[in-house]
């Protein structure tokens, strides 16, 4: 199964990324680790919610606002991709990243049915990364995905899975890969209680609003990520800039 | 960081700092390198001009040692992080060649400034401080917080310009309408908040005002397709032409009681003018708001007394405006000056449930009320309107407005 982790952590407390090292900070350990297992698919840090820029797409206008599409205290600061056997492996995958052990949160999600393992190329000089982050109502999505789930064998292309191929072919240049995640009533969150890492049921905020999926687009620049992100047929993009 | 502004360095200042950082942006791709180096550069003016005597190309004085500048701030942070850049290892001792002066800069850094994925407060700082050279401690006084506040913020932007990747140019032609919207915007904004603060008692910040007609005027220059910066430049020189009279004793002084000829003919006759080429543009299809609004502006300013007023076309022109709440307002008033309070009152009793919580709708209620002699329900609209407000020279005005009843 194939699982995403969503790091969050409190900004006011992310060192400054000239003092932050991540050999230091434990990263570099459980990153090597993961790969050598198999866990490790993709991943990369996030710059933070302060250079986010959320597309909304309302009654057929575009609206582009500065910010991430909830101001939560903790905010995402990174994710990972990961191959696991059940979620008590992903859990515990999870439990030994440094964003827990250093007091912040991650919300651990299955990816949806038949994900391909994902092919993550060195990035493109004079390129930028972008994680196009699908953003929906919780409950409206909640409905879909299970209507989705129960039908997928039965060859009924709606036209909801109409738009989104469209979508796919035609920003298929500069998308790198992407799929949808399960509903948030399936994610579990790992953080630190009493000192030691301890799953709790849910996502990490109970907000209106949750990540629904993603993709990791290489652009030229932000109007190029903001042109595709108005193009979703999704209600709601954020768009965060990858740190490397 | 100041800005001296003595002569000769004074006038310079006001043209050239705008070109002189977009241009640095250009060469050098760092926002705040670029301001630095710019704001350097008039601090050496400054200091040379005055005894050495203005140089006969001031502007590319200017550039080459802004120029030189940002090679210095380069080496010291390569020497620091031991680390070359590419600017650092290109090391020349020459003077960089005299620069031209390109006016696309300018208007790469106005929409990069004016750029969606920015907070609208800081679209509005961050382009008074790049194109028009206000520093974050004016701007922090025009905007009412404090110079750490607007530091924050415009650090912030320029993280976001450079890591989110904001591009530095004229958006291609499918974004250009929608984007030039959002610059417009940007400048209407500024005006406004320049001519009428909500909350400072001084009440009108001429600076602000000031540098957001000179920059939609150099908008207007760059891009001479389009026609809504000619409209909102009209706009802009229609309302502005009446600052000198809108204020007297540190209070608001309305419009029927002002002194008009203390207005400012030549920016009435300038509005005018431009509204006349928009109305001559063939094909150009319905009136964009910026210049109904102007047109509005303009009839007044054109009455030499208020009984001079032609209220049946401003009452006209309301309707051409999107139908909101405040625009109706606006035309019951109009209206009620061609077919009496009572229209008035009946335009607006709709608009009560929305507009009950803004002043100017008890205070126009008052106006109706007043003009029927219904004098103690007028009373008390004034009173709900003078507890609505929130700009003190206002409120004053309205509680003195009640008293007289």
């Amino acid at each position: 199964m194939k699982f995403m982790l969503i790091h969050l952590l409190d900004e006011s407390r992310i060192p400054h990324a000239q003092e932050w090292d991540p050999t230091e900070a434990g990263l570099t350990a459980w990153v090597e680790e993961m790969g050598v297992r198999g866990h490790l698919l993709d991943g990369d840090r996030l710059r933070p919610s302060t250079d986010a820029t959320v597309v909304r797409n309302r009654e057929g206008r575009t609206e582009v606002l500065d910010g991430p599409f909830a101001e939560t205290k903790e905010q995402i600061a990174g994710y990972d991709a990961i191959e696991a056997a059940d979620l008590d492996e992903a859990l515990a995958v999870a439990a030994a990243h440094p964003t827990v052990l250093n007091g912040g949160a991650i919300e651990v999600r299955p990816f949806g049915p038949d994900m391909p393992t994902p092919r993550v190329p060195e990035p493109t000089a004079g390129k930028r990364r972008y994680l196009h982050m699908v953003v929906s109502d919780t409950a409206q999505y909640e409905r879909f995905f299970a209507e989705f789930v129960a039908t997928r064998d039965e060859d009924a292309a709606d036209e909801g899975e109409n738009e989104i191929d469209a979508w796919l072919t035609k920003y298929a240049g500069a998308r790198i890969y992407g799929w949808e995640l399960a509903p948030p009533s399936s994610a579990s969150t790992v953080r630190l209680q009493d000192g030691s890492p301890t799953v709790l049921d849910g996502p990490y905020a109970e907000t209106k609003e949750h990540i629904v999926g993603y993709d990791l687009l290489e652009c030229d620049d932000l109007d190029e990520a903001i042109a595709i992100a108005a193009d979703h047929p999704a209600g709601t993009v954020e768009l965060r800039p990858v740190w490397s | 960081m100041r800005h001296p502004r003595p002569d000769p360095v004074g006038p310079v200042f006001t043209e050239d700092w705008g070109r002189l950082v977009a241009g640095l942006i250009g060469w050098c791709g760092d926002f705040e390198l670029a301001e630095e180096a710019a704001a350097d550069a008039f601090a050496a003016a400054a200091q040379r001009w005055p005894a050495e005597g203005r140089p006969d190309a001031p502007f590319a004085w200017l550039t080459t040692v802004a120029r030189n500048r940002v090679r210095d701030r380069l080496r010291r942070r390569a020497t620091e992080r031991a680390k070359l850049p590419l600017l650092v290892e290109d090391d020349t001792t020459e003077a960089p060649e005299p620069p031209e002066d390109v006016p696309d800069d300018r208007l790469r850094l106005i929409f990069t400034c004016c750029h969606p994925a920015l907070a609208m407060p800081a679209r509005v700082a961050l382009t008074l401080r790049t194109l028009g050279g206000l520093t974050s401690a004016e701007i922090a006084r025009a905007f009412l917080v404090t110079e750490t506040t607007m530091d924050k913020r415009l650090v912030r932007a320029r993280a976001k310009i450079r890591n989110a990747g904001i591009p530095y140019r004229v958006p291609p032609a499918p974004l250009l309408p929608e984007r030039l919207q959002g610059v417009l915007a940007v400048l209407y904004l500024m005006f406004n908040e320049g001519y009428a603060a909500t909350t400072d008692p001084a009440v009108v910040r001429p600076d602000v005002t000031a540098e957001a007609i000179r920059l939609t005027r150099l908008v207007r220059a760059l891009l001479p397709g389009a026609t809504e910066p000619a409209a909102l430049l009209a706009l802009m020189l229609l309302t502005d032409a009446r600052r000198a009279a809108r204020i007297r004793d540190g209070a608001i002084v309305l419009l029927n009681d002002q002194d008009r000829s203390r207005w400012d003919r030549r920016a009435i006759a300038e509005g005018a003018a431009l509204l006349r080429e928009l109305a001559a543009v063939p094909d150009s299809g319905p009136p964009s708001a910026y210049e109904v609004q102007a047109r509005i502006a303009l009839e007044h300013d054109r009455a030499a007394r208020p009984e001079d007023t032609d209220w049946a076309v401003i009452a006209r022109l309301y309707r051409l405006l999107p139908r909101t709440a405040v625009t109706e307002l606006n035309r019951a008033v109009a209206v009620s000056m061609v077919d009496g309070p009572q229209a008035g009152l009946d335009l607006i009793a709709p608009l009560a449930s929305e507009l009950g919580g803004y002043h100017l709708y008890a205070a126009t209620e008052a106006d109706f009320l007043i003009r029927l002699g219904r004098i103690d329900q007028a009373r008390a609209a004034l009173e709900r309107a003078a507890g609505l407000t929130r700009n003190p020279s206002e409120r004053r005005l309205l509680e003195a407005r009640g008293r007289a009843l």
